[in-house]
């Protein structure tokens, strides 16, 4: 009965020694995280992330707003769609792309506000409201 | 900062629910801690599935539910005929006994601590949380019910509507508790829910074996899923939950506790849990009950009483769930993935080396591999070790079918889903090799 035993404790041991290893040191373990994604492979999620929670400050509810990120790539804006989802609750997703097919650009014009991850080049009658360097947030003028 | 520590809080109400039927005299030999755990994931079950049947009948989600939850759980104690209590747990060993239980819980302690300090360091939240956990749950706090124009509504099919609505409901009522969806406090369901896991099933185990063996047991489970679930990024998303109550449901009857009606129904609940927390839950469920009813046919006695005890909750839990879904018109059953029988074996080397290549980066496929190394060697005996394995059998098995049935190339899919997938696989390994000797009841059967 002794060797079942001291066989799963050697297992464990080599299992909690790798769970530590695993832990994100060189970043800092008790650095607070900007997101929760900085450390893990989704970290390219963070910029959107960060984006989002401000405009969430600043863009009112029951407004349309479309999300797409610069350099245009529609399966980066399908996905900013889905973010934007979860992130501006109460507002209007326009999506800039689907299942990473682009969206025909009349469709996104008519969105009150323009949300630009990555360096923007001003949309056309637009004011800007936000500009951090994750990226800005535009709201049309009608 | 408040919002989040509110809707942690929130979780404190679970037990509260699950109180009225952990009470009942035949739980009386649990300590109070493991008690609790047990009455956390019963009131969850039952918060969940009182949830879904407000959204049905059209109320919306006030405080009452928790009221409703709890009487349901008081009620279910009148399915408990006997009042005599489940077997004491053996005796503590001395000596070297308590250094190896020892070693075993600080080993435990130490896979926990990890899994929390790498959800804290943001390096295992999942983007299946941002993707559709999240948003659902948001949304349907908002609500104050499961919201079928949000699901309905275009362009959002990825957020999965006819996923079982266990962990999007927890969230939601955490969420209505705390006045919004707090995104970071949802990522410590991870470590929460490996430490309830371990309190579990260290105490189930108990039930039957020595301290030391109980508490090596449990030690190899959660440092295996500690590993995996870091690696494998699961924090905020579905399988801790999952687990939670995909390992103590099966631990349970694999215990003396099985050869009662109270511990057959409160399997039964757990079991119902994880049909509830994910797709896969159910065939896992369909496994479990099959087997046990075949292998361990004196406790299965008599065979409606206990196919009742221990499916009737997933019956009541996930039928509600379909027929909300069809009444609303938003999704009719479990969307599979391809033609139903239609397999793409063409694809099997391509899937095989696929998953192979996902387990291997969860920390070298070690929480896969090491249990299997430590049940090679222990090599269990009796017929219950013969419950995990067949179980996590069934389950590779369906999940393999499940990639074959993709009509296109599906390696990016298992890619981000198999590491995860496959987790209970090694969690039920880990727990097999626990069933190192025979137990009495075993011995006096043959």
């Amino acid at each position: 009965m002794r060797k079942p035993l001291l066989l799963s404790l050697a297992g464990s041991a080599i299992l909690a020694g790798f769970s530590v290893a695993a832990l994100p040191f060189s970043r800092g373990l008790f650095r607070v995280p900007r997101t929760p994604y900085d450390a893990n492979e989704a970290s390219f999620l963070a910029p959107a992330w960060i984006l989002l929670q401000r405009a969430a400050e600043i863009v009112p509810r029951d407004v349309s707003v479309v999300v797409r990120g610069e350099p245009p790539d529609a399966t980066n804006d399908s996905y900013l769609h889905r973010f934007a989802v979860g992130l501006l609750p109460g507002r209007k997703i326009v999506p800039a792309a689907v299942w990473n097919v682009p969206s025909p650009p009349e469709e996104l014009r008519e969105a009150d506000y323009e949300i630009v991850v990555g360096k923007a080049i001003p949309p056309p009658a637009s004011r800007l409201v936000l500009s951090i360097p994750e990226g800005s947030v535009w709201k049309r003028e009608r | 900062m408040r919002a989040g520590y509110l809707w942690l809080a929130s979780f404190a109400i679970l037990p509260l629910v699950g109180a009225p039927f952990l009470g009942h005299p035949a739980f009386r030999r649990f300590g109070i801690l493991f008690r609790t755990v047990l009455a956390g994931g019963v009131g969850m079950v039952l918060l969940s599935a009182t949830m879904t049947v407000w959204a049905l009948a059209g109320w919306r989600w006030g405080p009452v539910l928790v009221l409703a939850s709890a009487a349901v759980a008081f009620a279910l104690r009148w399915l408990v005929r006997s009042h005599l209590p489940l077997p004491a747990a053996r005796e503590e060993g001395r000596g070297e006994g308590r250094s190896l239980t020892a070693i075993a819980l600080v080993l435990t302690a130490i896979s926990i601590l990890a899994a929390l300090a790498a959800t804290i360091a943001a390096r295992s939240t999942s983007p299946d949380l941002l993707l559709f956990w999240g948003p659902k749950a948001q949304q349907f706090a908002s609500a104050r019910t499961i919201d079928t124009a949000f699901l309905s509504a275009p362009h959002l099919e990825y957020l999965h509507v006819y996923y079982p609505p266990l962990v999007t409901n927890v969230f939601a009522f955490g969420a209505i508790a705390a006045g919004r969806f707090p995104w970071g406090a949802a990522t410590l369901t991870f470590p929460l829910l490996l430490g309830a896991t371990a309190i579990g099933l260290s105490g189930i185990l108990r039930a039957d074996a020595p301290a030391p063996r109980a508490a090596a047991a449990s030690a190899l489970v959660i440092c295996a899923l500690g590993l995996a679930g870091i690696s494998s990024s699961v924090a905020g998303n579905a399988e801790p939950f999952l687990l939670f109550f995909e390992i103590l449901g099966v631990a349970l009857l694999l215990t003396p506790a099985a050869r009662s009606d109270a511990g057959k129904l409160l399997a039964g609940l757990f079991l119902a849990g994880a049909a509830a927390a994910k797709v896969e839950g159910l065939p896992f469920v369909l496994a479990v009950v099959v087997l046990f009813l075949l292998l361990d046919r004196s406790a299965a006695r008599p065979l409606a009483r206990a196919t009742f005890l221990l499916l009737a909750p997933t019956i009541v839990s996930i039928g509600t769930w379909l027929a909300f879904g069809a009444t609303r018109n938003v999704f009719f059953g479990y969307k599979g993935y391809g033609h139903s029988l239609e397999f793409h074996w063409d694809h099997l080397s391509g899937i095989a080396s696929a998953i192979g290549i996902a387990l291997w980066k969860v920390g070298y496929a070690l929480p896969f591999s090491v249990p299997i190394v430590v049940l090679l060697a222990t090599r269990p005996k009796g017929r219950r070790a013969l419950l995990p394995i067949g179980v996590a059998a069934a389950l590779s098995a369906f999940l393999l079918l499940t990639y074959l049935q993709s009509t296109q190339d599906p390696r990016l899919w298992i890619s981000w889903s198999a590491a995860r997938t496959f987790s209970p696989v090694t969690a039920l390994i880990a727990l097999a090799s626990y069933c190192v000797s025979e137990t009495e009841s075993e011995r006096v059967d043959r």
